[in-house]
């Protein structure tokens, strides 16, 4: 039996429905276990059958991970007091972190930004040396780890926030480059010459045609970027793991440590270090949507 | 008093000569248009004046003075896009103020600025708006508002209406006419509509290949074209023109082609034999009755009835097909046969190579 077009729309649209459900389930079924988990008494982290929504929920995992509470630590197991002294960092990396990657992430949208306009427009780097410098990012970031320590090390940058931050500026600027590239390719040019005819300067120009309307696009970046930064583990473990600790870094310590797999304490640290982006993400929503939509110009 | 000179002026891009040696004197308050076929370096030429491309030799001249180093914000000019470029961040208004704001004008007077321009292109009711909420033609009137505002003593216009639809380029047309003859100010118009060029021009200046071919009034250009080119070029429906051969025959030089011979009239007894083409505007052909020219008869093969005129088509299994004007009121059948005629003073020959042959 052959279907009308509204039925064979429907059956299609239905159908979508029922993937992108699939992927979200799959998407967000360990961000739902991590709050989960982080709620959870330490009994019910390896609970089987598992529990998916304690009825015993506690605020004891954040107490012991963010507030420092030796007291709460004290439960029948006897370990988490030691767990709790050892570890007992998270607002310091939460600082660290927070300092390295908003101060890199600026630096990048902002030097990424005026280079990508002189890409876009003066095409001061050829097709080729833009593909060279997407190239940097294909090198895995292990093998820069000898060279990048022994000249950390000469310079005194090792276990420093500068460090971190200077690593960070270079290994992003590729994507700012080339995201804001996209954006401002998106600008007609005669907009900027209309502007122009009719007496603004170019910095003029550029402040009040083409910034407002690549503004998501930069915004968007942004977040792309500090995700990224804010996130990354492999070049903070190995170059600043003293005196400079960052989130991830500290993450992993209660992985390792020598109580035995910690599971709530580590969801609670982890959603600590998830909540900071969503909020971000809420704040600029606005600008997502439109910068992840591209396109926002009228041609 | 402002005039634009271009003193040989030349712009290449690597190999390709885009304008190729060119000289012109645009008067003040003349409406001048450039047209030709897309490529032909008009647009080019008129970037170079506004400032956007800098010659590659040459000079540019506005008022007397060479402006080939000035910014485009120096040269008091005015100019409208092809793709209005309206500010979509910035209202209506705004849009409209900017230029004016630019350029330091106290607020009070920009406010009445913008009132009176508005009043002129009649767009008041869309000051508030921003330009996403208004149609294309109000986005056109709204950018020549934009440009009109801070009266420049030139204005040039970038195809400005060839994102239009039809209906609305006339009604726009007739606007950019009236702007004209109510400011007294120069106009560069460049478009590769003849219509438009026919139209709005003083004077048109044809172009092809970076070249100047022909420049006059819209009447010389039609009726007296230089070559095969801008006779092919003005004109709809175009002018008929068969490639075919001049032959030396018993009474005088003939033409011959696939489809007819004829003989030429006295004036071309002088014209060596040898290929070329012959020309006719559909309009000057006649049908039925042949006084003084010569004649063939032939099958009407299709009949195009446009109300006021109706276009008869014979030979169409030529890549052009022969077109006859005839006033609408006349009866005419499909497949008859009629006496086509080519009265003398309306045919054009050209040389093989393009030229006209006087």
């Amino acid at each position: 039996m052959s279907m009308t077009k509204s039925q064979r729309r429907h059956t299609f649209s239905a159908f979508r429905y029922l993937v992108l459900t699939v992927w979200l389930t799959i998407v967000a079924f360990p961000m739902f276990w991590m709050v989960s988990t982080s709620f959870k008494p330490d009994r019910e982290w390896f609970a089987w059958p598992p529990v998916y929504i304690s009825e015993n929920a506690t605020l004891q995992n954040y107490l012991v991970v963010w507030a420092d509470v030796s007291e709460y630590a004290v439960d029948e197991t006897g370990n988490l007091e030691t767990v709790a002294q050892s570890l007992q960092r998270p607002w310091t990396a939460l600082g660290n972190s927070a300092l390295i990657s908003v101060i890199s992430t600026t630096l990048t949208v902002l030097f990424g930004s005026v280079l990508a306009y002189g890409v876009s427009r003066y095409g001061i780097l050829s097709e080729g040396r833009m593909f060279q410098l997407l190239m940097l990012r294909m090198v895995p970031p292990i093998v820069l780890i000898a060279p990048i320590s022994i000249w950390y090390s000469a310079l005194g940058l090792l276990d420093s926030i500068t460090g971190l931050v200077m690593l960070y500026f270079l290994t992003t600027l590729p994507y700012a480059v080339w995201m804001s590239k996209s954006f401002i390719d998106e600008v007609p040019r005669e907009m900027e010459q209309a502007a122009e005819i009719l007496g603004a300067s170019r910095m003029r120009t550029i402040w009040e045609v083409v910034l407002p309307l690549v503004r998501s696009g930069l915004v968007a970046t942004f977040l792309f970027i500090l995700i990224l930064t804010w996130s990354e583990y492999l070049l903070a473990l190995l170059l600043s793991k003293t005196a400079v600790v960052t989130l991830p870094v500290e993450l992993s310590k209660y992985q390792g440590s020598t109580e035995g797999r910690v599971y709530g304490r580590q969801a609670a640290l982890s959603v600590g270090i998830t909540l900071p982006l969503i909020v971000v993400g809420l704040i600029i929503r606005k600008h997502l949507a439109r910068g992840f939509s591209f396109g926002m110009v009228r041609r | 008093m402002s005039r634009i000179e271009l003193v040989n002026l030349r712009k290449e891009y690597g190999n390709v000569v885009a304008v190729n040696s060119m000289d012109l004197t645009i008067e003040d308050g003349e409406f001048i248009v450039f047209v030709g076929p897309s490529g032909c370096g008009k647009t080019t030429t008129l970037r170079m004046i506004a400032g956007f491309e800098d010659p590659t030799a040459g000079n540019i001249l506005i008022n007397g003075e060479v402006v080939n180093e000035k910014e485009p914000g120096d040269r008091d000019l005015g100019m409208v896009f092809q793709s209005h470029a309206l500010f979509p961040h910035k209202n209506v208004a705004d849009n409209i103020a900017f230029g004016l704001r630019m350029k330091k004008v106290p607020q009070p007077e920009q406010a009445r600025k913008v009132k009176e321009v508005s009043e002129l292109v009649r767009i008041t009711h869309l000051l508030g708006k921003m330009p996403a909420q208004c149609s294309g033609g109000e986005s056109q009137r709204i950018a020549l508002a934009r440009t009109l505002v801070t009266e420049p003593s030139n204005f040039l216009l970038d195809e400005p209406l060839s994102s239009l639809d039809a209906k609305l380029r006339r009604e726009l047309r007739a606007e950019c006419d009236r702007l004209h003859d109510e400011l007294q100010k120069t106009f560069v118009y460049v478009t590769h509509d003849q219509e438009e060029a026919m139209t709005l021009a003083d004077r048109i200046v044809v172009m092809n290949q970076g070249l100047i071919v022909q420049m006059g009034s819209p009447m010389e250009i039609y009726s007296d074209p230089v070559s095969y080119f801008v006779a092919d070029f003005f004109g709809n429906p175009a002018m008929n023109l068969v490639e075919g051969e001049f032959v030396a025959g018993a009474s005088g030089l003939e033409f011959h082609c696939s489809q007819f011979n004829i003989p030429l009239p006295e004036k071309f007894k002088n014209t060596a034999p040898g290929k070329g083409s012959l020309g006719i505007r559909p309009e000057n052909v006649t049908i039925g009755t042949t006084d003084g020219g010569a004649s063939i008869n032939s099958e009407i093969e299709l009949v195009e009835p446009l109300g006021k005129d109706t276009l008869l088509y014979f030979g169409t299994e030529a890549v052009r097909p022969f077109v006859a004007v005839i006033e609408g009121t006349q009866e005419v059948k499909r497949h008859a046969k009629v006496d086509v005629g080519f009265p003398d003073e309306a045919i054009f020959l050209f040389a093989e190579n393009g030229d006209r042959i006087r």
